[in-house]
């Protein structure tokens, strides 16, 4: 490894603090997960723990806090298209036409028999 | 007007170099094992240009057979469901196994280090490891298709291919290896860039194909890992139940599609971009003129790469994908034509005035301006929404892609595998019997495609194997053309394998080229220079033949 490439990592207390913030973090996530304490908020809640728990990973585990400019350009532009894959990809379910949606008991009565309907909805078709 | 052989003159470093360097790269070790553990990336290039180019043959072998079965209106030498294998296996051959990993894995290894003047890339033992990697994935996908092969198309759109009977998984499974070694020889080559470049070559110094190397690069690095991630998706619903695709657990197939395209409509980019930059370095060549725009097509790579990311909802307008999303995506797409069109101007701006000497791969070089405008221009019509909705899924789609992938593509890899041949090999093929090759190719494949737009746009759907008589004399001339056109490749193979054994030797610089990978000798050595050349000119800088006529 060339003098330019090496640099000196922190001790072991950093990794293992941050090993812990990381186990904190998951029991965290079930905890909530199973009582569900955030209610509609549950999912962007365990995204924005998973966000910091993969922050915590790259700054510390993939020395991204040692290490400058064109590595954490990288992350960033990395960053951005996961952005828009995630953007774009709920920016369509967010405006898809209602009947394209998953279906609800209404919709379910104008559709044909098939998998997809929510328990105690019958397909229209399926009615006498 | 095209000069004669004798007319294009040598390179001044030329002068006293042997003719044929007798102990290079392919004899200085000998033996299977010196190769299956060779670490010089110009080896690595020459093992990726036998398992592609046999890629390319069977997965011509099956549009051959696609084309043989539509030769008349009803069933001709296949059932329906063997039809679906067939076009399956032609697809998940030709874009895994050929276009993918052709000009990065064979041009991109070989020239990237002459190129910049380095000795070998930044991780020689990666390098080897995809090679590797593409094997195993190969093998792989193979193994699948022994075994009864997949009829999903190569897209492998969920639910269908979550609940079709063939051999679905041994292939998918095979794509995943192969996205590892497509993402390690971008981050090779990433790294090399940056670090191996010799005193002399700085960024805005590198030859063309190196930036388009780069620009592929990054997409390969940022966008393959989402194919990964969507393949596991999928196993993950099926072994554990967890609902991301599949509608009855709550999923959304439109979601796989929407995955599936963040990796595969930057993967477009993959298989063009380096054959744009190859293009690039064939056309200076041939022209005898400095690249018009030095910048602009290189920057103009990395756009492409950049707004390719934009793209994906195009494929989904018809899939049920919002129509917000939709329009969005439709403008976003349109993006890619201005990026595209700076290069095709520019490249038309190195050709005004040149003193271009018409020799095989400059043939290949005007059929691929052909194609990419043809292709890209119906690029924006397919990306117009309104029209999509009448064109999605039709022969119109076809014909389009094959523009640009089969068009582009091969075209930019022949136009590179004819430039490159007497450096890579050390000799020279036959003129003439290259130019009937690229002749008939470029013939048949305008035969082979045209007709298929024409049977777009009258509704005949992609993926049936039997049709209504009316379709019928435009199937004839595009199974006609289909046979033209395998004719050429046949001749191309020929002309090339016979020049390895009756070739002339062909010297350092054959074709008077002032870019930098022709600095060293043919074949070149094992640590590619004898003595480290020197860069005190721009890789396309042909100014003392054109004195007045500009470029950069």
């Amino acid at each position: 490894m060339s003098a330019e490439t090496e640099h000196k990592h922190a001790g072991p207390g950093r990794y293992v603090a941050v090993w812990i913030a990381l186990l904190l973090f998951t029991a965290l996530t079930v905890a909530l997960g199973r009582s569900h304490l955030a209610g509609s908020w549950g999912l962007p809640v365990a995204l924005a723990i998973a966000v910091v728990k993969s922050t915590l990973v790259v700054l510390f585990f993939m020395h991204l806090w040692d290490h400058g400019g064109a590595n954490r350009l990288v992350l960033a532009t990395a960053l951005v298209f996961v952005a828009l894959l995630i953007g774009l990809v709920l920016l369509d379910s967010a405006t898809r036409f209602p009947l394209a949606d998953p279906p609800t008991e209404a919709t379910m009565r104008l559709m044909p028999p098939g998998p997809g309907a929510p328990p105690g909805v019958e397909p229209a078709a399926a009615r006498p | 007007m095209s000069p004669s052989p004798a007319s294009i003159p040598p390179a001044p470093a030329d002068a006293g170099a042997p003719l044929y360097l007798e102990r290079n790269y392919l004899n200085a070790r000998r033996g299977l094992w010196s190769w299956l553990t060779t670490l010089d990336h110009k080896r690595i290039g020459v093992m990726y240009l036998v398992l592609t180019s046999a890629a390319l043959f069977l997965g011509g072998i099956f549009a051959m057979l696609l084309r043989i079965e539509l030769l008349t209106p009803g069933p001709t030498i296949m059932s329906a469901l063997a039809y679906n294998r067939t076009f399956t296996l032609h697809g998940v051959v030709m874009i895994f196994l050929f276009m993918i990993p052709a000009i990065p894995g064979i041009f991109g290894n070989f020239f990237l280090p002459l190129m910049i003047g380095a000795r070998d890339v930044a991780f020689p033992r990666l390098n080897l490891l995809s090679v590797y990697l593409y094997l195993t994935g190969a093998a792989i996908a193979l193994y699948g298709m022994i075994h009864g092969g997949a009829d999903t198309g190569w897209t492998f759109y969920t639910p269908y291919s979550t609940t079709t009977v063939t051999m679905v998984w041994p292939i998918l499974l095979g794509a995943f290896v192969l996205g590892m070694g497509s993402i390690v020889t971008g981050l090779n080559f990433i790294v090399t860039v940056h670090t191996l470049r010799a005193p002399g070559i700085g960024f805005m110094r590198m030859p063309l194909f190196v930036w388009a190397l780069y620009a592929t690069s990054i997409i390969q690095v940022l966008a393959t890992p989402v194919l990964g991630i969507t393949l596991l998706l999928v196993a993950v619903e099926n072994v554990f139940g967890f609902g991301i695709f599949d509608p009855a657990r709550g999923g959304d197939p439109v979601l796989f599609q929407h995955m599936f395209w963040f990796y595969s409509h930057p993967a477009v980019y993959i298989m063009i971009l380096p054959a744009m930059g190859a293009i690039t370095e064939v056309l200076s060549a041939f022209a005898r003129k400095n690249t018009f725009g030095y910048r602009a097509v290189a920057f103009s790579s990395l756009g492409i790469a950049f707004v390719g990311f934009f793209t994906w909802g195009h494929h989904l307008f018809t899939s049920g994908q919002s129509t917000v999303d939709a329009g969005i995506f439709g403008v976003l797409s349109m993006f890619v034509g201005i990026f595209t069109a700076i290069k095709i101007f520019n490249w038309t701006a190195t050709l005004y005035r040149g003193s271009i000497a018409i020799r095989t791969p400059f043939i290949y070089v005007i059929a691929f301006l052909f194609f990419l405008l043809f292709g890209g221009m119906t690029g924006i019509a397919l990306a117009t929404v309104a029209l999509d909705v009448h064109w999605q899924d039709t022969y119109f789609v076809v014909a389009h892609f094959h523009f640009i992938m089969v068009g582009g593509t091969v075209a930019g890899f022949l136009a590179a595998l004819t430039y490159w041949w007497p450096k890579m090999f050390g000799k020279s093929y036959s003129e003439r019997w290259g130019i009937v090759g690229a002749t008939l190719i470029f013939l048949g494949f305008n035969f082979t495609f045209i007709p298929q737009f024409l049977l777009g746009n009258e509704g005949m759907p992609r993926r049936y194997y039997s049709y209504p008589v009316r379709f019928w004399p435009l199937n004839v001339a595009s199974t006609a053309g289909a046979s033209v056109l395998a004719l050429g490749f046949l001749v191309v193979l020929a002309t090339l394998l016979l020049s390895l054994k009756y070739g002339k030797p062909a010297g350092p610089n054959p074709w008077g080229s002032r870019g930098y990978e022709w600095k060293t000798l043919s074949p070149p050595p094992e640590g590619n220079f004898l003595t480290q050349p020197t860069y005190p000119r721009m890789p396309h800088d042909y100014d003392d033949l054109n004195p007045g006529r500009g470029g950069h």
